[in-house]
């Protein structure tokens, strides 16, 4: 994903997920995501094959455990 | 679980300025009667409703009834539970059986509810009486308390500032003593926004760790249920309540719930808190930043060790934390969307069309993304208990300067407010933010701690120890 996504971009992708707006409207949707996007880019495209979704619990359900003296 | 509240240094006048542990244990050992408590509420909502429009609903006739029913209870000997009699408000987005949840928006305006949230029912099942339902963000999708078919909620520390938001009514109401404590949601800020900007104490949870059956989506990877009040105690209150496995919310944790009132009681000493190196210093409102700078001197003063700490570059994280929040409340609202565009406000139409435009793959990456970036999270924060950080970088601003309904400056503003708090909900961590000071014209100033996951008892062991060395959280705008 570049950093930018211009307006007609948005609009194609808007189109296509099944939402009829005015092509006015695609500007302000574009330049509202892209700063979200332009931060995320350095990751979108890094991630290796075998990575899940479900590894965020993995990471995150042990540390629901108790320790060992109390917290 | 019983309520071990530290002596009072005398019962207020009114009632209804007590905290939340105050006015329970005063109910339940007879002093208080629900009926008193109840009145003394609904005689500050009277007054203060029109300046502040902190209640989407107020009920005073059922409020009143379940009130005497909770004191003819108490004569039979009869304790429903923690909170008997305890008359409380929250979020007009916890579906209730028979009652209208409005989520503060047009579409589910007449909308009864058929189910209870659990995070409600079981606040309700130790004893609460109902006093309405708080105003909120349309949606909860917005951080400053504007709402175009309810108006805007209004901060009771200057009505012409915004009240932060989307848990605008929870923050606003319980800064103006209109109820002893609120439940919040947060999916990008929305309880730790209002508790900052209203000057109360606001706790989001671990991802997991409340349920969040029967309370309205937004983004079901990042939202999150807590409690707001005046204090960390009734705060630890009201989670030790709620927390816990419930098997309509698979997604909760089935590990148990820690003692979070015994954590209350704990010291700074022995802790070490980490002030971030980087983001969260930056940019702030010089006030923010002197506040900043005081409470790491309270907290050096009481104990806690002080530490610098490099996190991991936070605006990858908040990038993600909006490529997901975007997309999923997109998804979930398209229906609507579609149906009837017409009965959205401005800002949140337009926010909602943003996520129709990030691709499918890109959402997914920022889903596959979390799990490393969490894990990278917690090695940089392996030496510290917790982490301090501003809310917001600045305070409370004003309701007009951040009145952009669905122009084309709502989106920068809304990521400039949320800037410090996006980051923690991508990670799914808990974060209590506290009263820490106020700015020269009055407005308070609020901090965040945020833990690692399910860390809540040691965020609510160093706010109860902050707040036993300060009195911010004591103050009271003076309208109220």
């Amino acid at each position: 994903m570049s950093q930018h996504l211009s307006s007609e971009d948005a609009a194609a992708i808007i189109r296509a997920a099944g939402l009829d707006l005015p092509a006015s409207d695609a500007a302000r949707i574009a330049s509202g995501i892209s700063p979200g996007l332009a931060a995320f880019s350095a990751i979108a495209g890094t991630l290796p094959f075998d990575l899940e979704p479900a590894t965020f619990l993995a990471v995150q359900r042990p540390c629901a455990e108790p320790k060992e003296g109390g917290q | 679980m019983s309520l071990s509240l530290r002596p009072s240094a005398g019962a207020p006048a009114d009632p209804a300025l007590m905290t939340l542990a105050e006015a329970a244990m005063a109910i339940r050992a007879g002093v208080l009667s629900s009926r008193e408590a109840t009145e003394a509420c609904l005689a500050r909502i009277a007054r203060l409703q029109p300046a502040i429009n902190a209640f989407i609903a107020i009920e005073p006739e059922a409020a009143l009834a379940a009130a005497d029913a909770a004191d003819a209870a108490l004569a039979q000997g009869e304790v429903k539970g923690l909170l008997h009699g305890l008359p409380l408000a929250h979020k007009d987005m916890f579906y209730e059986d028979g009652h209208v949840s409005t989520c503060g928006s047009k579409i589910l305006r007449e909308k009864v509810a058929t189910t209870n949230s659990t995070a409600l029912a079981r606040i309700k099942a130790a004893g609460t009486v109902r006093l309405g339902a708080l105003h909120m963000v349309e949606f909860a999708y917005g951080p400053t308390g504007h709402n175009a078919h309810f108006g805007a909620a209004r901060n009771p520390w200057n009505t012409a500032h915004v009240t932060g938001g989307s848990s605008s009514g929870s923050g606003a109401a319980v800064a103006a003593r209109l109820t002893y404590g609120a439940l919040g949601s947060d999916t990008g800020g929305s309880i730790r926004m209002p508790a900052h900007f209203c000057g109360v104490t606001g706790l989001k949870s671990t991802v997991g760790l409340v349920s969040r059956y029967g309370a309205m989506p937004l983004s079901f990877s990042l939202d999150t249920i807590g409690p707001l009040a005046r204090t960390v105690e009734d705060c630890a209150i009201l989670l030790s309540l709620m927390a816990g496995h419930d098997p309509l919310d698979p997604t909760t944790a089935t590990a148990p719930v820690p003692d979070y009132l015994a954590a209350a009681e704990g010291r700074l000493k022995g802790l070490t808190i980490g002030i971030p190196d980087a983001f969260y210093v930056d940019d702030l409102d010089p006030e923010v930043a002197r506040v900043l700078d005081e409470t790491i001197a309270t907290l050096k003063r009481g104990g806690a060790r002080i530490v610098s700490v490099s996190l991991p570059d936070q605006m990858k994280l908040s990038g993600a934390s909006q490529v997901v929040l975007n997309c999923e409340a997109s998804a979930s609202h398209k229906a609507w969307l579609l149906e009837r565009p017409q009965d959205y406000g401005p800002q949140i139409r337009s926010r909602l069309e943003n996520g129709f435009a990030i691709p499918a793959v890109t959402y997914l990456e920022a889903l596959r993304w979390r799990g490393p970036a969490l894990a990278e999270h917690l090695a940089a924060v392996a030496e510290v208990d917790a982490v301090l950080a501003p809310t917001a970088p600045m305070p409370a601003p004003t309701i007009a300067e951040t009145d952009t309904d669905g122009g084309p400056g709502a989106e920068a503003m809304i990521q400039r407010i949320t800037r410090f708090t996006r980051p923690v909900n991508y990670l799914g961590l808990p974060t209590v933010s506290l009263p820490c000071g106020f700015t020269g014209t009055g407005l308070p100033v609020g901090l965040q701690v945020i833990g690692r996951p399910f860390a809540e008892a040691t965020l609510i062991r160093i706010g109860a120890a902050f707040q036993r060395e300060t009195d911010f959280h004591e103050q009271m705008p003076e309208e109220a």
